[in-house]
Parts: C-alpha cells; sequence; structure tokens
C-alpha cells in the first residue's frame, strides 16, 4: 500500500471524534491610535520610522537616512534615479545595498508588514538579500492586529509568495544577546505616508 | 542509554554554569510573560488554538487530503511519508534527480527527528545548517538542547573558540555581534551555491495549500528563494484548515517562544518561482500512532514553542541534553515515551508535576497531566525507572497509618536537629542532595493543639 493510503487508514482508524470548528471573532485592538502603536512596537523591535505628508518626499528621506552613495534597488515604480528591480540580473541580486519595497497592509499590534511578491517584483528575495531594507507604507493601510489584516488578505489569488515583515533580521543564538542582522537585512525603515 | 537523573547529575556539577543556563531561560520565561500581558484575550485565544488544532485532528485525513488537492494545484509537488526513512529516501531521491550535492536547510525538529543530516552526508551530500544556532551546534557535531534556542546550552567563549576554528576568526573574540557577522559571511557564501533548500513548516493550510514559515533571521527565506529547488518537510499535525486561524496562531507562537509580538518574517509559500521546483514531504513517523491513544493525542497540538522548556524547573536545571530525545523538556516527555517506552519510560518522572507547562502552553496541552498518566503505564510496565519505589511504599505504609505517621514525625524531628541542613543523613534518597532541610520545628502540630486545648479548659 503507497503511504498516502497507510497513513489516511490509520488517521481514520485512530482519529477522535468530529471536534468543532470554533468561529473566531476578529479581535481588535483596545488601542485609539493604531498609529502610534504601529510605530512604539517597531521601535521596540529594532526599526526606524519616518512619517511625511507627501509621499514626494520619499527620496529625500532615503537619501537622508543613507547619505553614503549605496547601491538602491527599488520596486516602487516612482522613484527617479533609483534602479528598478524588473531590470536588474538575477547576478547582481546580492550586492544590493537598500531596498525599497511597498507594504500592503500594517499591523499595530506586533509592527508586522504584508508584501506579496508583486510589490518585490516578482523578486521574492529581495527583501531577504539586500543589505537594508525600506518599506514604504500609507497610514490608512495600518489595522490594529492579525485577524483584521487575515481578513483583509482573504484568500490569496495571484500571488504564490508572500510575506509579513516584522523588523531587520535578527537572532539571539549566542547566549540570548540580541544581534539586529543577522542573514537578511541589517535595518529596517518604514516610511510613513498619509 | 543514560537515566535523566545521572546525566542530570553531571550537568550540575558545574553550579555556576547551571545557575547561569536557569537563568538564561528564566529570562526568556519573563519575556513571555510580558509579550503575553500586552493581549487582553490572550486565554480566549489558547481555547481557540486548541479547538482548532483537536478539530484538524479529528477530520485529519480529509484535511490532509484538502492540502494536498490545493497544493497540487498550486505546482507544488507532494509526498507522503509513512516514517523517517521513507522521509530521507524522499529527499535524497530529490537531491538525485537534480544531480544536487549542496543543500541549504533552515531550522526543523523533524529532520532532526528524522536523523537527515547524517543520511545525507553517508550519501555524500553536504548539508548546511542555515540557522545561526543550529549552525554552531552542526559545527560541533551536537543535536540541539533546545528546540526553539538549539545553543542555548553555549557559552560565547565556546562558540568563539570554535568560530576561531572553523571560520578564522580572530583568537579569543566572544562578541555575539562579531560573532554573528562572520557566520552571516561563511553562510551568504553557501545560500548562493547550494542547489537545494529544506525548511520545516510552522502551519500547512488546508484550505490554500501554502506553507507558512516562521523565522527571525531570513535563512530559510535567503535558501527557498535562491536556489532552484525548494522542500519543504511537514509533519500531518502542523495543518489547520484557514488561511485566518493563522491569526490566531503567529499571535501565540512568537509570544510564547521568545516574547517577540511575532517573529521577523511570517512566510507564506504557495507556488513554486518561475522555473523552480517546490516539494513539500508529509511525515508520519509515529503520528497516527500518538493520535490513537485517547490520553496522549492531544499533544499533536503542539506548535513547539518551547514555553514548556523554559518554565520547567527541571529542564531549566538539567539542560536539554539531558533528555536524550530530538524534543527535550516536558512535551518531549510525553511524546516519546509512545515511541519506545522502554528508552524514554524515565521521562515522564523528569517533572516535579508544577503544572508550570501547562500553564504556558499556548495551545492547551495538559501536559503534566499526561506526565502523570505515562507515570502510570511506566509503572504497570513495571519500568525499573518507575522510581523511588521502596521510599514511595515505605512512604505509602506510613501516610498510611496514622500512629506511624505520628511516629515517624517525632523521630523525624529529632533526626532533624541532631543532623541539619546540609549533614544529607538521609544519603538513601536523592531528596537532600541539592537541598538543604528546613528546621525541625520543637513540636508536632498534633502536640501543640493538643496543648491549646488543654490551656483552654
Ligand atoms: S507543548 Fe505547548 S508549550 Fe510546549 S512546545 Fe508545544 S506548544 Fe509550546
Amino acid at each position: 500500500m503507497p503511504s498516502k493510503e497507510t497513513i489516511l487508514t490509520k488517521i481514520r482508524a485512530n482519529r477522535p471524534n468530529l471536534w468543532p470548528l470554533p468561529d473566531v471573532p476578529i479581535f481588535e485592538t483596545l488601542a485609539t491610535d493604531k498609529k502610534k502603536l504601529f510605530i512604539q512596537i517597531l521601535e521596540r523591535g529594532g526599526s526606524k520610522v519616518h512619517c511625511i505628508d507627501d509621499s514626494t518626499q520619499i527620496h529625500q528621506v532615503i537619501t537622508t537616512h543613507f547619505p553614503e552613495d549605496k547601491r538602491m534597488v527599488t520596486a516602487l515604480p516612482f522613484l527617479e534615479g533609483i534602479e528598478g528591480i524588473s531590470t536588474l540580473h538575477p547576478d547582481f541580486y546580492e550586492g544590493t545595498e537598500v531596498a525599497i519595497i511597498e507594504g500592503l497592509i500594517g499591523v499595530a499590534e506586533n509592527g508586522a508588514l504584508w508584501v506579496t511578491e508583486k510589490e518585490l517584483g516578482n523578486v521574492r528575495v529581495l527583501p531577504f538579500i539586500a543589505q537594508h531594507l525600506v518599506m514604504v507604507i500609507s497610514e490608512k493601510n495600518i489595522v490594529g492586529t492579525m485577524h483584521e489584516a487575515y481578513k483583509i488578505l482573504g484568500l490569496p489569488t495571484t500571488a504564490g509568495f508572500g510575506v509579513f515583515i516584522a523588523g531587520p533580521s535578527k537572532t539571539a543564538d549566542i547566549e540570548q544577546s540580541l544581534v539586529i542582522g543577522a542573514q537578511g537585512a541589517r535595518s529596517l525603515l518604514v516610511i510613513l505616508t498619509p | 542509554m543514560m537515566p535523566h537523573a545521572q546525566k542530570a547529575a553531571i550537568f550540575n556539577k558545574d553550579e555556576a554554569r547551571t545557575d547561569w543556563h536557569d537563568a538564561s531561560l528564566w529570562m526568556v520565561r519573563k519575556k513571555r510573560d510580558f509579550a503575553v500581558s500586552e493581549i487582553p484575550e490572550w486565554e480566549f485565544l489558547r481555547e481557540f488554538a486548541s479547538d482548532i488544532k483537536m478539530h484538524t485532528l479529528s477530520k485529519l485525513d480529509d484535511y490532509l487530503e484538502a492540502f494536498e488537492k490545493a497544493a497540487i494545484q498550486n505546482g507544488a509537488i507532494v509526498h507522503w511519508a509513512a516514517d523517517a526513512k521513507e522521509h530521507n529516501d524522499i529527499v535524497l531521491s530529490i537531491l538525485n534527480k537534480h544531480q544536487a550535492k549542496k543543500m541549504v536547510k533552515s531550522k526543523s525538529m523533524l529532520t532532526e527527528e528524522c536523523h537527515l543530516n547524517e543520511f545525507l552526508e553517508l550519501h555524500e551530500i553536504e548539508v548546511i545548517d542555515s540557522d545561526l544556532g543550529e549552525r554552531i551546534i552542526q559545527m560541533l557535531n551536537e543535536p540541539p538542547s533546545h528546540i526553539v534556542l538549539p545553543a542555548i546550552h553555549l557559552k560565547k567563549e565556546e562558540i568563539g573558540e570554535l568560530f576561531h576554528r572553523e571560520l578564522h576568526t580572530e583568537k579569543g573574540a566572544t562578541d555575539p555581534q562579531y560573532l554573528t557577522e562572520a557566520a552571516r559571511h561563511h553562510l551568504r557564501e553557501k545560500f548562493h551555491t547550494a542547489q537545494v533548500a529544506l525548511t520545516g513548516v510552522n502551519f500547512g493550510i488546508a484550505e490554500t495549500g501554502e506553507v507558512v514559515v516562521c523565522t527571525n533571521e531570513g535563512n530559510a527565506d535567503m535558501g527557498v528563494h535562491l536556489t532552484p529547488v525548494q522542500i519543504h518537510s511537514m509533519g500531518i499535525e502542523k495543518l489547520i484548515p484557514r488561511r485566518s486561524d493563522l491569526a490566531v496562531f503567529t499571535r501565540l507562537l512568537a509570544r510564547s517562544a521568545t516574547g517577540q509580538p511575532v517573529t521577523v518574517f511570517t512566510s507564506h509559500h504557495r507556488n513554486p518561482k518561475p522555473a523552480g521546483e517546490m516539494h513539500i514531504i508529509l511525515v508520519d513517523n509515529g503520528r497516527t500512532e500518538q493520535l490513537g491513544k485517547p490520553d496522549f493525542r492531544s499533544s499533536l497540538k503542539c506548535i513547539r514553542c518551547g514555553a514548556c522548556m523554559n518554565t520547567c524547573p527541571i529542564y531549566r536545571r538539567s539542560g536539554g541534553h539531558s533528555y536524550e530525545t530530538t524534543i527535550p523538556g516536558p512535551i518531549g516527555s510525553i511524546l516519546t515515551p509512545g515511541i519506545d517506552l522502554k528508552k524514554h519510560g524515565q521521562l515522564p518522572f523528569a517533572s516535579t508535576l508544577c503544572g508550570s507547562c501547562t500553564d504556558v502552553c499556548p495551545v492547551k496541552i495538559d501536559i503534566h497531566t499526561q506526565l502523570y498518566k505515562w507515570r502510570q503505564i511506566v509503572s504497570e510496565a513495571g519500568l525499573p525507572e518507575a522510581g523511588n519505589k521502596t521510599m514511595m511504599s515505605i512512604m505509602g505504609n506510613g501516610l498510611a497509618s496514622p500512629s506511624f505517621f505520628h511516629r515517624l514525625g517525632n523521630i523525624g524531628r529529632k533526626l532533624l536537629r541532631l543532623f541539619p541542613g546540609k549533614e544529607r543523613f538521609l544519603s538513601f534518597t536523592v531528596w537532600t542532595k541539592d537541598r538543604d532541610l528546613p528546621k525541625a520545628p520543637v513540636e508536632s502540630f498534633r502536640e501543640w493543639y493538643a496543648k491549646q486545648a488543654k490551656d483552654a479548659q
């Protein structure tokens, strides 16, 4: 008998009686100011947050934040003078110092930002391989909790990969000392647009 | 195999180190408490998580089939493995098909359980564990001592020494930042040259066929997205029915594990990258058997957060290696006796039954009750590990007879006064090995009460 059948047969013989599936309510956050909480949690996790009143300021914020000449790659279409991801040859993904991408949903309770491969210009490795990551998100897209986030996300339609990113990569594997910048991005800058 | 108590005794020889280990884990437990306090509906979430998992287990066959169907539709290749050997053979066949000789792996307790690394190395495949802690213990040729913090038992000096030897870091360097940076460079090169990446799975979504992987370092994603072939090894109990259930589990997992509000990366893999290949291996390896044990099946709800280890007074002061199981600590002690009662039957006794594990478990597994139930089974099976049998029967008889108990109390108080503290006159029991006995009262409660009654007259 192939293993699939063996496993399924064993489950049918051994499984418990039907246990009801609960309906989980959409728990909301008690925080009155979601934006404030979002910023606070992000900063606690080692990210930087910059609020702007006009998306034309994005470029400015990035250059102030990275004053040295760094190799930048953007998946945001409207940033002039910065190399677009779609034209980049895969051999040059490594060596990307700053990657700029858009976050679709921000979650206040844990500072996580949702992106799919679409926002990554179909380069799934982009937010992991870049030395530094910049995520741009509108404050209108901040929700309170993961329940609200998944409600908006629904079921995946086209994207084959999606990820919540909640800060720079980190590890505490050596004596529980926190080190920011493990294998992925060493820093995360979140730019909040209106 | 050396009994847990003996291994623990060896661990305890270095008192300063034992204290350090204890304190490190207690710190993680405290972080967890803080993170939990931020969620007012925490107890409801635990209840929901438990119910969702129990529901899934009660229809696991249906959900597995739904998952497989959805995953195939997404373009993934789904394999079924009845045991560890079949799992390892499947991985090897995928590697062979692509003539791959190098595989990067991110943390997966399942592949530890299957001893995949040893198997692949026999077939001349280079396996690189890419999680920092896992890489450290792989270089040391040791198993992980904790399911979330695999190198928690090591001091930075030891890691510095190891990295000096293996990665040519400066001699005597112990700064975690510096050592992590060295590992980063070492591993980046591996990600670019490996042909296959393998990850564990935190959650499989039946309705979408997605696998969800929760990590902090970014290593799992580096591997998966840079190599043409991705493999996800998944225990069949990792399924959850709906994508929205992830809200419950992502809120619980990282808070329970490390006290973070969520892991840095929560990756949802649905289909292979263009021109890539995505394999999902569904592994049984004893899980269906555990499902058939009504008293113990709820252990399959486990989401491997490690909270029960961090809180366990025995684990903290004996170290993960003392359990000699892939999954140590309280949860390991209820998962493994079912696999081999003779070998692991002593583990349910490595507990004070204080119940702290049950209190922190995010999916409400009644761990300490199951430990107690395993003890009954081990005792009935007549295994010698059933503990202090002589002592227990003396105690049992003594406690059953009021006059004997009374006399025993008198003798005990006298002896304690004669040989206080660390004299350890009770050398026939291990109870006093590391404890000071309390000061003996002059009289018993019974004597005191009798006097009061007399005075009142
Ligand atoms: S038994 Fe509970 S507390 Fe222990 S690792 Fe599993 S989920 Fe976490």
